[in-house]
């Protein structure tokens, strides 16, 4: 094209000389490659974000912190026996049963139905909300019985020189 | 003017590799294996130079 240009005038008998549209939309072998080029680009770029969560959950940045907080003490509480307690806000209530020696569990005690206080049933070792009569697997908060259809939020408890302490809300997923 | 189809034979495979990454990535992501999401992911950023490279290489010599 360029040694067309400053001949004046052109060599051709008509004045649409610098529009070529034949070969417009023609992909040719270099073409193909720019767009492969670019879609793993596209795809590079993509993948960023997730990489970016998944080294949040990671980190543990998502998981919120909760300051420590006191429930009992461990000569307090028989094998066996459950204690109510509030976390990780004042409203919160929650309640605390002691499975074994060794073995505490902690829930929110808000039944996952229609938010009735969930009970300890220690003769026959489940958990309890007397309203629609639902029922909880104490190891794990999962609903077995009764309406409720998602598990008992957990709470971690730790144990620290005889006193029970509540950690953190286990992040939950319904 | 004689090309090569290598180059565009290596860049379908490079894409190849990009969906099969997307996919595990996202996948492994939601079954909570994060560290296996952020492989999949690296990987997929490096594939984006390699392509880049395979694309200049291959211009250049044949066209
Ligand atoms: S509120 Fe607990 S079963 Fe309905």
């Amino acid at each position: 094209m360029t040694d067309k240009n400053n001949k004046i005038p052109f060599n051709e008998d008509n004045y649409t000389h610098n529009i070529n549209r034949n070969n417009e939309r023609k992909l040719d072998r270099r073409g193909f490659m720019k767009t492969l080029v670019g879609a793993a680009g596209v795809f590079a770029i993509s993948s960023l974000p997730w990489g970016a969560l998944a080294a949040k959950e990671l980190t543990g940045l998502g998981d919120k912190k909760y300051p420590k907080q006191k429930i009992t003490e461990e000569k307090s509480l028989a094998i066996g026996d459950a204690v109510d307690f509030a976390f990780p806000g004042e409203h919160d209530s929650a309640i605390l049963i002691r499975l074994s020696e060794k073995k505490y569990v902690a829930y929110q005690n808000a039944c996952t139905h229609l938010r009735c206080p969930v009970f300890w049933k220690k003769d026959e070792g489940e958990m309890l909300c007397p309203c629609h009569h639902g029922k909880f697997d104490v190891n794990t908060g999962e609903p077995i019985a009764g309406p409720p259809r998602r598990p008992l939020p957990e709470i971690y408890v730790k144990v620290e020189n005889g006193a029970v302490y509540a950690v953190g809300v286990k992040r939950y997923e319904a | 003017m004689k090309r090569s189809y290598v180059p565009v034979a290596l860049l379908l495979v490079v894409l190849m590799l990009n969906i099969i990454c997307t996919q595990y990535m996202v996948h492994q992501y939601f079954y909570e294996n994060y560290t296996n999401t952020i492989i999949a992911a690296v990987i997929n950023v490096i594939l984006f130079p390699v392509a880049f490279v395979i694309y200049k290489k291959g211009v250049n010599v044949n066209d």
